[in-house]
């Protein structure tokens, strides 16, 4: 009998060398982090369902990695919306930040959020004041370059009846980078928060990151848009948790997968008060060797009298190779609901359709794109600003052309 | 003169059945045929088969159109060759906007794209030929339609194609009178002596609008009787039940 013994990987040095310059506030929470990492094992690809189809163990982070170069932008404030970030102190917003940080996802949800807290520094928080409303998006654009480890840190708090649209596009450049991002979503009560991740990361990318919205205020709403557009390995968790009463979460998820990318979510609709809806649909194509996971579990609590939660996540096979796994799981505790529904599909383009297409002309590819375009465009049809609507439509356009 | 369209003892089956038996019919520029026959005998088989539908397999003779093989053609080839079939069923695509497929194949079969301003002047007027509403165009192709709407779509697609050969599967199943009057004009306003028009049928009902010079009748996969526009009447006052038995008798 052999044992397996992982060698023990210590991250408190790193870490606190990438604290250097933290206000006081953050240094406790990133020792703890580095603490946590340091003891926690990786994900387990047999134990843990939201793993079984992706195996970290093998990731080669270790306290030696070095920190990619990390860049962030934030534009379109307006409205007395302001921006800010980790090392800031002294203003209203960087005690709000430090007040919030790290409660939405928490470091130890997992190995992953750990070391995301331990190393983080290039942290955002997007604040927006009670009773705004913002015209357009707020824009968030992220670089990571040179190789090693990205976390990536993004907070959105938004005061009561505030609606914000956030837009967040991660970019990486062509090195080995792992990407761990957070975003957690704090709004006020009534507020009503749209966020939209475009994941554009280089081809030698992995990302593995959390978002969650935190609906502990009365009637908060929050749509989620992933849109999977590059990266070798895209991974997500996401979590609404529906506490208060009134509150709801649409999430949503486009994405077109080519040569071996690996696309792969795990969700939660978490019911925990009364009268919390949810709803939610994951799309994606895949071409070549792609391959698209998806794991969701729709909770209803025993206190989420009413609730309303619809699942639905829908596959299209463009080659022989291209694999989806599905598994759309729901856990019902009260029975007086509106509504639970879950469907999930995978198959190839209707036949029908393509002839019908080709019937009129079309060449086949064009028949197929038409088709695939026709397929996600649902989930685009759920945005509600048409002129982002269209920008993120030709986002992907890009990549099927 | 080559013909426009010859259909030389066509065999064809969908899965182990054979349904066509050797079907000939020969089409020239400027000639409406109309095909009728009792269910089952093959109609749709013809059509799909013409078309290039990939669940039909041809077991033997030939279909040519203009002179040229379309067997080893694939659909859209046939198509941008000038060939049209109006679908008996005509699928829904939802995600895909009817303007947005028509421009698409009308690029496809002009061969180059055709200027926005040129393609919306020219669906306008065809829509109002065919007296459909403009929001018509944005709604998703065929998606919840009635079953009017849906054989409206099919002929503006007609239109906007110009074809030099057109096949209407069924296209007075499930049209009312008055959308089957429409219908009928806009399909006659489009007939042009250069064009080949193949109507396939059950009841005679179209064949009152539109006006075919000949009438062949179809029976298991065969066509066993042609005449003129009189044969369509004989066969509305005695059925094909009657023509059946005395072709058994025969």
């Amino acid at each position: 009998m052999t044992a397996v013994v992982e060698q023990r990987l210590d991250f408190r040095a790193a870490s606190q060398r990438a604290g250097e310059g933290d206000p006081a506030w953050l240094t406790p929470v990133r020792a703890n982090a580095a603490n946590l990492a340091s003891e926690m094992e990786w994900p387990d690809s047999r134990a843990e369902r939201p793993w079984k189809y992706y195996d970290i163990s093998g990731i080669g982070l270790t306290p030696e990695t070095a920190a990619a170069e990390e860049h962030v932008t934030c534009e379109g404030l307006e409205r007395g919306a302001r921006v800010s970030l980790l090392a800031d102190h002294g203003t209203p917003e960087a005690d709000a930040a430090a007040k919030l940080f790290a409660s939405v996802v928490t470091p130890g949800t997992d190995r992953l959020t750990a070391l995301h807290y331990a190393y983080t520094n290039a942290g955002i928080a997007v604040h927006v004041p009670s009773n705004a409303e913002l015209a357009a998006p707020v824009r968030i654009k992220r670089t990571a370059s040179g190789g090693g480890l990205a976390t990536p840190h993004t907070l959105i708090i938004t005061g009561a009846n505030s609606r914000v649209t956030i837009v967040e596009e991660f970019t990486s450049d062509g090195s080995n980078i792992v990407a761990l991002p957070v975003v957690e979503v704090a709004p006020g009560p009534g507020s009503e928060v749209r966020y939209y991740a475009i994941h554009n990361w280089g081809g030698n990318t992995k990302v593995f990151m959390h978002q969650r919205f935190a609906g502990t205020q009365r009637d908060a709403q929050f749509q989620n848009l992933q849109l999977v557009l590059g990266g070798e390995v895209v991974k997500g968790h996401l979590e609404s948790s529906l506490v208060e009463r009134g509150t709801a979460s649409e999430l949503l998820g486009v994405g077109f997968g080519v040569s071996n990318e690996h696309a792969d979510f795990f969700t939660l609709q978490d019911h925990v008060g009364p009268d919390t809806r949810s709803d939610l649909v994951y799309k994606s194509a895949l071409k070549d060797d792609a391959q698209s996971v998806y794991y969701g579990l729709t909770r209803v609590g025993l206190g989420a009298k009413n609730a309303d939660a619809a699942q639905e996540n829908r596959n299209l096979l463009l080659s022989k190779t291209a694999k989806a796994d599905s598994d759309p799981v729901l856990e019902i505790l009260t029975s007086d609901i509106i509504r639970a529904s879950h469907g999930a599909t995978a198959g190839p383009v209707e036949q029908d359709q393509l002839f019908y297409l080709q019937a009129r002309g079309i060449p086949y590819k064009e028949a197929e794109a038409m088709l695939v375009r026709a397929f996600l465009e649902e989930v685009f049809g759920r945005v509600p600003n048409e002129e982002l609507r269209q920008e993120l439509v030709d986002r992907l356009e890009e990549k099927l052309d | 003169m080559t013909a426009l369209l010859e259909i030389k003892d066509l065999r064809a089956r969908i899965g182990d059945k054979e349904i066509l038996k050797g079907l000939s019919l020969t089409i020239q520029p400027g000639e409406i045929h109309a095909i009728m026959g009792p269910n089952g005998s093959g109609k749709s088989t013809l059509a799909n088969v013409l078309m290039g539908n990939p669940n039909y397999e041809v077991t033997g003779g030939d279909i040519l159109f203009r002179g040229e093989s379309l067997l080893e053609m694939t659909p859209d080839e046939r198509a941008r060759k000038g060939l049209f079939l109006a679908f008996q069923y005509p699928v829904a695509i939802p995600g895909v906007t009817l303007v947005n497929f028509m421009r698409q194949a009308v690029n496809a079969t002009r061969g180059h794209e055709v200027p926005i301003r040129e393609f919306r002047e020219t669906l306008f007027e065809k829509m109002d030929l065919l007296k459909v509403d403009q929001d018509f165009a944005r709604r998703y192709v065929n998606d919840g339609f009635s079953g009017g709407e849906k054989k409206r779509a099919e002929m503006l697609q007609m239109a906007m194609l110009q074809p030099a050969m057109a096949v209407l599967d069924e296209t007075d199943s499930g049209l009312d009178i008055d959308a089957l009057r429409t219908v009928a004009e806009g399909v006659n306003t489009l007939m042009n002596e250069k064009m080949g028009l193949l109507l396939i049928t059950h009841y005679q009902r179209l064949l009152n609008y539109i006006k075919p010079q000949f009438v062949h009748v179809l029976i298991e996969g065969r066509i066993v009787k042609s005449g003129g526009p009189e044969l369509a009447e004989q066969l509305e006052a005695s059925g094909y039940d009657e023509l059946e038995a005395q072709l058994a008798t025969a």
